[in-house]
């Protein structure tokens, strides 16, 4: 074994014995606490010789002695529902969203920070290490004012929760006792890892303390992970309530109250959303950092660190479809009407909205991309066909937000024929919109592929069979797609939804089978230029911006979609809202306030920013030698 | 546009100031005439970018209930105004230009969310089905005092108001004043001494000189005090206590609604709770809860009765009018129509309070030297008069007459068709379209 192995063994070790250490007192008090209030409930009630009253289930069907008071009927009044001269749900939901911005943002940062610091870790190339260093500790450094932050709206969201809705807050932490409190140690521990791994980055930059400060990143995530976790358990509470009975009395099972129908589909979705969002603000940070640079170092600097988080943030999107049907699946299995009400009822043009922003983002990425080819000497020839893809693009995101009936005036009713367009209202239909985006993903796969090889030509011997295989690949590819959602039009509806499986499967096997069949020929290839990190227009950094704004805009849009899902229960068939408010807002209302947080949301992010440009600390001449276009990039640096 | 200049410069006013004040203190401070120039132009620009953000904020701001797809405009006027400002101030170029683009983008989003078809969902179901047959005296009398106060206990709380409105006329505790109608305390002893009243023409009806001789054709007039009661609530203008009838009818037509017809729409049931808090809170044993209903049946019509409140598909809401309905309906649930003349409002008649032609003196109001209040502008003033009625009391009319729960019982969308619809009634001028 040798001694770098040894070193890699020793740290695992030492991580592991952290880990445990840290969650040992979560695990030792779970039991208890989903047991302990269980039993002495039960003694304490036969001690005094009364009937021990029993209560089932309303998710899980078990049965459990009742230790918790029924859900309160609320009225609305002072008591219940006190309020300022407005309405106490908007301030609810700005409180929330904020907090959720921020909380979600600190969160995905140190994944991003423990991946790159990794690959500087792994990575042989010194330079190239260094740089990777240096990013992870720019990343750390930008969550670090926005964590304080977080606490305060933290702070905010538990006053506006006891102060306008006193009564419904009361009995969700009544339900939660038990983990509250560990949830406000896990956050201490989250702030002390993260104060440590943050201040000591220069301390343990070298050798085996290197390892451990890696180590503290995956301790930080863990946390982060769990605590989110807990946070969710709430929200999942509240959709789909469990381990308490139909007058919401809360058994005893701790367990069955964190782990309802929701929660794990929750739990996933979020992880993948607030990776895409934290990458998107990431990329926004560095297109402000870029657009204000007065060097060229800095611009290099800067354009690579959009990059990085535009790539990891896109690399989280791609997958968070798939997580977004799985909560759906789960949301039709566990009320079917909850899944009418999102998809085909009240909620339906709200995913109208979402198709719309979906065709932005991928939109916007590839834009990126475009400009992105500017920068190397080489892509020129990929640079001509561009305007292919846009067509592809375009087209594809057409038919993707095309209405199935659409807003008319009777007069243009009248002109029309009827509530569909003869020609447009063929576009409205599931079929065409399968078809659309998956030509829309597709092309995106295509255009990373091209990027990745934009300076390169492949040395392998199989060379031109392997661009000849590409070419048919994706060539067949798109005659599949738009050939299913052709032929959709001639089947049974309830045919043609079998339909989007192979589409589906089309469309990931590009991007699975491509990008690794491009990732083997280009290893070893030729370059025909550097790419000149800096010189990429200014209009690619507003590229980054839209997906930023866009990612958050649809952050608050889906999280409002989940929310309102509810109708007029603050926890699903269990507790009612008799407030005022028990009905759901407009679309149009709810665009304007998802725009009013996004944008206060982003105004005191860029506040935060410029706080943070002026507090910068020289960066060490040692760490400034790396940087991206002082010298010439090894080609697998993108 | 008049009044969003006005807006903005009310709300602004501090900073443009302070801008102007840089502006001069720059033009004789600095004295490189290439610097001083520069500087000067600079502010200038300031000041109009300003300018137009707080024109943009109080077109947001007062858009911000409504439907109005021009909102975004907003967004798009700061979007403007940031490019301009980033052209001018280049150390926060960057910054600038950032945010300007996302006030874009945003515009972008709320304008297409706006555009979309605008659905609203409605309020929930009714909770539960109530066994009313079933209930004590006591609980009865609990529902009772939840529908006519909003809930148990709070019969002696100033403005507490259920789903029966009411406290919106009377009062209900022996000394409170109740300038619309009558003080009900004491009423179950009161009922005898009315029929006995000559004017009330105890078993014959047709000698009644009121507007309404009998709830329906046939029903007759009431033979003891829980029959009157009972009346009284189907057809208050049988019988008029003395004081209590519409302005210039000379207490022939009494300003009181059928409490079994919308708005109010109670059902028998739901009148006999009524009725048995009025016994019960006065420790006097309340009839049977079978002999109430038939009180009722005696001047309700089978066909006017109306459902009981579980089999309807929604309802049970404590708001008066959630929005949804047209603005004249909204008057009528809310009640204005018998207090206020509203011209264009059909039977808005009231006098008990000021005819409201808003769209002409509003803006007077503002300027009386006695106003004490807050608004700025003719909506801002309609909209602090129905949630802050006492903020400015026009006279001759006396102060604390107009409930202070509308900000409460009207939701923001009824709200707002309120003050658009006041806001261009105008004296003289035909009344707007409904």
């Amino acid at each position: 074994m040798g001694p770098l192995t040894s070193k890699r063994v020793f740290s695992v070790v030492a991580l592991c014995m952290m880990v445990g250490l840290l969650l040992l007192p979560v695990v030792v008090a779970l039991p208890s606490l989903a047991n302990g209030e269980e039993v002495s409930a039960g003694d304490a009630a036969k001690k005094d010789g009364e009937k021990v009253e029993k209560g089932r289930d309303v998710y899980y069907k078990t049965e459990g002695i009742v230790v918790g008071a029924p859900a309160p009927v609320t009225t609305d009044g002072p008591k219940d529902y006190p309020r300022y001269n407005f309405e106490s749900r908007v301030l609810l939901w700005f409180a929330n969203q904020q907090h959720l911005y921020y909380g979600s943002f600190v969160l995905a940062v140190p994944i991003f920070c423990m991946i790159i610091e990794f690959m500087g870790v792994v990575t042989k190339d010194k330079a190239l290490a260094k740089r990777y260093d240096q990013l992870a500790y720019d990343f750390i450094k930008i969550s670090l004012t926005a964590y304080s932050l977080t606490a305060i709206l933290g702070g905010i969201l538990i006053f506006t929760f006891l102060t306008l809705y006193p009564a419904f807050f009361s009995y969700l932490s009544g339900i939660f006792r038990p983990v509250m409190h560990i949830y406000a140690l896990m956050f201490v521990a989250e702030s002390g890892t993260l104060y440590i791994y943050y201040y000591g980055w220069d301390k343990m930059r070298e050798g085996f303390l290197k390892w451990i400060h890696l180590s503290m990143s995956v301790i930080l995530n863990i946390i982060g992970t769990l605590l989110m976790f807990l946070a969710n358990s709430w929200i999942g509470f509240m959709m789909s309530p469990a381990g308490v009975d139909e007058q919401g009395r809360y058994l005893g099972n701790i367990w069955h109250v964190i782990h309802t129908a929701l929660w794990n589909p929750l739990n996933l979705h979020r992880i993948l959303g607030n990776m895409a969002f934290g990458g998107g603000v990431v990329a926004a940070y560095a297109a402000y950092k870029f657009l204000a640079a007065k060097t060229d170092e800095d611009r290099a600097h800067y354009d690579w660190m959009g990059y990085i988080a535009m790539a990891l943030g896109v690399a989280f999107l791609i997958p968070l479809p798939f997580a977004g049907y799985w909560l759906m699946r789960e949301v039709y299995a566990y009320r079917q009407q909850m899944g009418i009400t999102l998809m085909g009822g009240l909620l339906a043009w709200l995913f109208i909205i979402q198709a719309t922003m979906i065709g932005i983002l991928f939109l916007s990425t590839n834009y990126y991309l475009w400009q992105a080819m500017g920068r190397m000497r080489g892509a020129e020839k990929y640079q001509r066909y561009i305007k292919y893809l846009v067509f592809l693009l375009a087209s594809g995101f057409i038919v993707f937000i095309t209405p199935h009936t659409m807003v008319m005036t009777p007069a243009e009713l009248k002109a029309m024929g009827g509530q569909q367009h003869p020609v447009l209202g063929n576009y409205g239909v599931m079929s065409a919109k399968n078809g659309g985006i998956n030509v829309i993903i597709t092309t995106t796969v295509l255009s990373f592929v091209w990027y990745m090889r934009g300076n390169k030509v492949s040395t392998v011997s199989w060379a031109k069979f392997g661009n000849i295989f590409m070419g048919v690949f994706f060539f067949f590819a798109y005659i599949n797609i738009i050939f299913l959602a052709i032929y959709g039009y001639y089947i049974p509806a309830n045919v043609r939804v079998g339909l989007s499986v192979p589409q589906v499967a089309t469309t990931l096997s590009c991007l699975f089978f491509m990008f690794a069949l491009n990732s083997f020929m280009m290893k070893g290839a030729k370059q025909m230029g550097a790419i000149e990190w800096g010189k990429i227009s200014a209009r690619s950094q507003y590229a980054l911006i839209m997906l930023a704004t866009a990612f958050t805009w649809m952050m608050g849009l889906m999280g409002y979609i989940r929310s309102s899902v509810r109708l007029f229960w603050h926890v699903n068939e269990i507790m009612r809202d008799n407030s005022p408010w028990a009905y759901t807002h407009t679309v149009g209302f709810a665009a304007n306030m998802i725009s009013f947080n996004v944008l206060f949301f982003w105004i005191t992010i860029l506040f935060v920013f410029w706080l943070g440009s002026l507090a910068a600390k020289k960066v060490p001449v040692e760490a400034k030698a790396g940087i991206p276009g002082s010298v010439p990039q090894p080609a697998t640096s993108h | 546009m008049g009044n969003l200049i006005t807006e903005a410069f009310s709300m602004g006013w501090m900073a443009l100031a302070i801008l102007a004040g840089l502006m001069v203190y720059f033009q004789m401070s600095i004295s490189d005439p290439v610097a001083k120039k520069r500087a000067v132009f600079k502010t200038f620009i300031g000041i109009i970018a300003a300018f137009l953000t707080f024109a943009a904020i109080a077109n947001y701001s007062n858009n911000f209930y409504g439907e109005n797809r021009l909102l975004p405009m907003s967004l798009v006027m700061i979007t403007v105004t940031t490019f301009v400002m980033a052209l001018y101030f280049t150390n926060l170029s960057a910054l600038l230009r950032i945010g300007g683009f996302m006030f874009f983008v945003a515009a972008f989003l709320s304008g297409y969310g706006n555009w979309l078809p605008q659905v609203e969902g409605g309020f929930p179901p009714v909770e539960e089905k109530k066994t009313w047959d079933s209930m004590t005296p006591q609980q009865l009398a609990d529902e009772g005092e939840k529908i006519i106060f909003g809930g148990v206990g709070k019969n002696k709380e100033q403005g507490a108001i259920g789903k029966g409105q009411c406290p919106l006329c009377h009062a209900f505790h022996a000394g409170m004043l109740g300038e619309r109608a009558p003080n009900l305390a004491g009423l179950p002893g009161r009922g005898k001494e009315r029929i006995e009243d000559p004017k009330y023409s105890k078993g014959d009806p047709s000698k009644r000189d009121y507007e309404v001789k009998e709830a329906f054709p046939g029903s007759g007039t009431a033979e003891n005090a829980q029959e009157y009661i009972a009346e009284s609530h189907a057809c208050p203008s049988c019988y008029v206590v003395a004081g209590y009838g519409v302005k210039g009818t000379n207490d022939k037509q009494s300003p009181m609604p059928s409490i079994h017809k919308p708005p109010i729409s109670l059902s028998l049931p739901e009148l006999a709770a009524v009725d048995t808090w009025m016994y019960v809170r006065e420790g006097i044993d309340a009839p049977s809860f079978e002999e109430l209903v038939k009180s009722y049946e005696k001047f309700i019509p089978e066909a006017d009765r109306p459902k009981q409140a579980d089999e309807k598909p929604a309802g049970a809401t404590s708001l008066m009018a959630d929005g949804s309905e047209p603005v004249d309906q909204i008057f009528a649930k809310a009640q204005c129509v018998a207090c206020h003349t509203i011209p264009g409002i059909p039977g808005a008649m009231g006098t008990i309070g000021p005819k409201l032609e808003e769209g002409t003196t509003a803006s007077q109001r503002i300027k009386d030297p006695t106003y004490k209040g807050t608004a700025k502008s003719a909506t801002e003033y309609i909209m602090e008069s129905i949630v802050d009625p006492s903020a400015f009391v026009v006279k001759p009319f006396p102060d604390n007459t107009m409930p202070k729960v509308f900000g409460q019982k009207l939701s923001a969308g009824a709200l707002k068709k309120i003050v658009d619809y006041l806001s261009q009634v105008k004296t003289g001028a035909p009344p707007p379209k409904i």
